[in-house]
Parts: structure tokens; C-alpha cells; sequence
């Protein structure tokens, strides 16, 4: 396998993280549009525990994921109170103060004969955990993918739980599920707490595949793409986010030969198909009649 | 094999440790959003002769979404000069990636204004 289609692969399964974390807060009926924040304190967090504390990776992908939770259940916590729209603002404006927390932060440390750390707008170089290892393009492609059928399974048998199918009671009507019984606040908050963690494993991968992150790799535009995959690929299983990235990043690469104009192909094709199937293509429906073909 | 040998990897001590520094002068090729782009590379102060020099960019503002096929670097007029033509999709703030492999491995990211 060549170069570019390791990196598009990579891209494919990294990005796939973060349209998981935004799929899992949609299905509890909520719009979020803070996901890129759990994702970049993934990635500084895993920065951190590799590059300054010289931290195993595995350990720090764990420590990630808890500060990535941590943090999703701090902004929940206040802004769960908020429904539909002031919720996605609220998430919105917490994930912006994140990002500027990330500007204004600065903790560097001397690592042999270079200075190693987040160095606020000019970012967080020397993440070469992977390189000085050995590990190739490909074991680090082989790692993301293993990693993401192992969160798939996980939210597969959840999906096909009680568990799933409160969460989704929770997201149709909240009020019907208070009536039932459920305790509406803390399922929520515990699924927009497992979004963070599962938003800051992909931010941890992607801090260790880039070796440099900086405060505008989290901003507004990654969340609305994350958001844009579970419409697009559907609301109805866990596979329709990830057929969302999939038909993202594939139609994207596919029209490349449009150089300049394949944005507003990309753009054009979207609006499209939210027109003509606005809870994605793989929604409840399909998914209804899929299974019970299967 | 390789995936168990990478297993162990990640609880190995760093041993492959070789900081590259680089430099990296883009100039405008005459076409729109091409770039002619001279890469010179140093370890130990020393010029970095004899690299395979992969270069790559990606937008920072829209990480993996914006990015151009990485393209080979030739060897460039003077020892530890590489040089690549970048085809990029539109004006503004690239990080340009340098994947070195050859005598060293390693990353380099550059940020760079293309106006």
C-alpha cells in the first residue's frame, strides 16, 4: 500500500473517533457541536504523558480518554440543563473556550537538548512517540483500525442492550423516558461523558500521527464535520457515522482531478442528500428494513 | 510478527532517537496555487545528504480534511537541499509535513503562509 492511501486510511479511521463521540450524543437527542474539544484534550493530554512525562502509550491513551470524559462531564454537567439549539450554542461556546485555553497555555520542559511542550498559538511540537519507536505508517494504521473495531463492538453490543435501547428512548422524547422511570440526567450525562473519552482517543492518535497539534486544529470546523457524519451516514446504527467519513473523506479524495471546485462539489452533494434523507442514509428505517432482510 | 515486535515497541525505551532540523522556502511557481518548494535539511548542525524526503501539507484550521497528496522531494543543488512542487487547494496557513526516511527517520512540521 502506497504513502497517500496509508495516510487516507489513517484520516478514515482517526476522523471516525471523533464522528462516533458526536454520533453517541445525537442518538441521546442532543446536537453538539463541542466534540472537537474532547478530541483536542485528548491529544494534549496524550502529548503531554509521551513527549514531557515520558509515559508508555497505551497508558497514556488511558489517561487521555479519563481527562477527555472528565472534561465532557464538566461541560455537561452545567449545559445539559439547555435543550436543541442552546444546547449545540452552549457546547459551542464551551468548546471555543477550550481552544483558547489551549492558546493561552504554555509549559514547556527541556527534553535532551530541545524544549518539548504546548507552546500556546505556536502549538505543541515534537510528539515522536511513534518515530522513536520504529513503528511505520502501517503498524500506526493498523493501530488506529484495531482500536476502532474494538470502540465499534463496544457501542454494537450496547446498541443491541437495554442500555441502547434507553439511550434512544432517552432521545426521542426525554420526557416520556422521565415518565418511565430513567433517570434522564445522569444517562445523559454519562453518554456525552463516554462522547469526550471516546472524541480524546481519536485526539491522542491524532496527536501521536501528526507529532504537532496546535489550538486551531480543534476549532469549529472539525466539530461540524463530525456532526456532518452521523447526519450523512445516519442516526440509525453505529456504522452510519463511519459510512459517513467513508463517503466524506472517499467522495472528497475521488474528485480530487476538481482541484479548487471539489469543495463546492462536496458541499453541493451534502445538501442533497440531507434534503432527500434528513436522518442520513443508513437511518432507523433502513436499518429496520436491512435487518429484517438479513 | 511485525504486529507482535510493534506490541513490545510500545513499552520499549526510545532508541531511535534522531532529531532532524529543517528548513523550508516556498516560492510561487507562475500557476495558481503551485508552489516550488526548497527543503534544507540539518542533523547536528550538519547538512542531512542522502534522505528520502516525502512532503505533504494539511490545512491546521481543518486537519485530515484539507490536505494534498504528498508528493517525493529530489535532491536539490547543494548537500542536505531537497526540492518539491506543491499543488495545493487554496491560499492561507499550510503545515507542511516532511516525512524523512533513508540514513534517519523522523517528522518535521513547518507552518507556512502561502498568499
Amino acid at each position: 500500500m502506497d504513502e497517500y492511501a496509508i495516510g487516507v486510511l489513517t484520516n478514515v479511521g482517526l476522523f471516525s473517533f471523533v464522528a462516533l463521540s458526536a454520533w453517541l450524543v445525537l442518538v441521546a437527542g442532543e446536537l453538539s457541536f463541542g466534540q472537537q474539544a474532547f478530541f483536542g484534550v485528548g491529544a494534549y493530554a496524550a502529548g503531554i504523558c509521551t513527549a514531557m512525562l515520558g509515559w508508555p502509550l497505551p497508558l497514556a491513551v488511558l489517561a487521555a480518554m479519563a481527562l477527555g470524559a472528565a472534561a465532557a462531564a464538566l461541560v455537561g454537567l452545567p449545559t445539559l440543563r439547555l435543550r436543541g439549539l442552546y444546547f449545540a450554542m452552549a457546547t459551542l461556546a464551551a468548546a471555543e473556550m477550550l481552544r483558547i485555553l489551549f492558546e493561552l497555555f504554555h509549559w514547556q520542559i527541556a527534553v535532551g537538548a530541545e524544549k518539548v511542550g504546548p507552546d500556546g498559538t505556536q502549538g505543541f511540537r515534537g510528539i515522536r512517540w511513534m518515530f522513536e519507536r520504529g513503528f511505520e505508517p502501517l503498524d500506526f494504521l493498523a493501530l488506529v483500525w484495531m482500536l476502532l473495531a474494538g470502540m465499534v463492538v463496544i457501542l454494537v453490543l450496547i446498541e443491541n442492550s437495554r442500555l441502547g435501547v434507553t439511550i434512544r428512548a432517552l432521545g426521542h422524547d426525554p420526557d416520556l423516558a422521565r415518565s418511565a422511570g430513567i433517570d434522564v440526567d445522569r444517562l445523559k450525562l454519562g453518554v456525552v461523558a463516554a462522547g469526550g473519552a471516546l472524541a480524546a482517543l481519536g485526539g491522542a492518535l491524532f496527536a501521536h500521527h501528526n507529532t504537532y497539534i496546535e489550538p486551531r486544529n480543534f476549532d469549529i470546523m472539525l466539530g461540524v464535520h463530525s456532526l456532518a457524519y452521523g447526519l450523512i451516514g445516519g442516526l440509525g446504527t453505529v456504522f452510519g457515522p463511519l459510512l459517513g467519513v467513508m463517503l466524506d473523506i472517499g467522495v472528497l479524495e475521488a474528485i480530487r482531478p476538481l482541484q479548487e471546485y471539489r469543495m463546492i462539489a462536496f458541499g453541493g452533494l451534502v445538501a442533497v442528500l440531507l434534503v432527500f434523507r434528513p436522518r442520513g442514509l443508513l437511518d432507523e428505517q433502513a436499518v429496520h428494513w436491512l435487518k429484517s432482510k438479513l | 510478527m511485525r504486529f507482535f515486535l510493534c506490541f513490545l515497541a510500545f513499552f520499549a525505551a526510545p532508541v531511535l532517537a534522531q532529531k532532524i532540523q529543517a528548513d523550508l522556502d516556498c516560492k510561487h511557481a507562475g500557476k495558481d496555487f503551485i508552489y516550488d518548494c526548497v527543503i534544507r535539511l540539518y542533523r547536528g548542525g550538519e547538512p542531512l545528504a542522502g534522505a528520502q524526503v516525502s512532503v505533504g501539507a494539511d490545512m491546521p484550521s481543518m486537519p485530515m480534511a484539507h490536505n494534498i497528496k504528498p508528493v517525493k522531494a529530489r535532491p536539490g543543488k547543494k548537500p542536505g537541499e531537497y526540492e518539491a512542487r506543491l499543488d495545493l487547494e487554496m491560499h492561507g496557513e499550510w503545515a507542511v509535513k516532511l516525512r524523512i526516511s533513508g540514513p534517519v527517520r523522523d517528522q518535521v512540521v513547518k507552518n507556512v503562509r502561502f498568499d
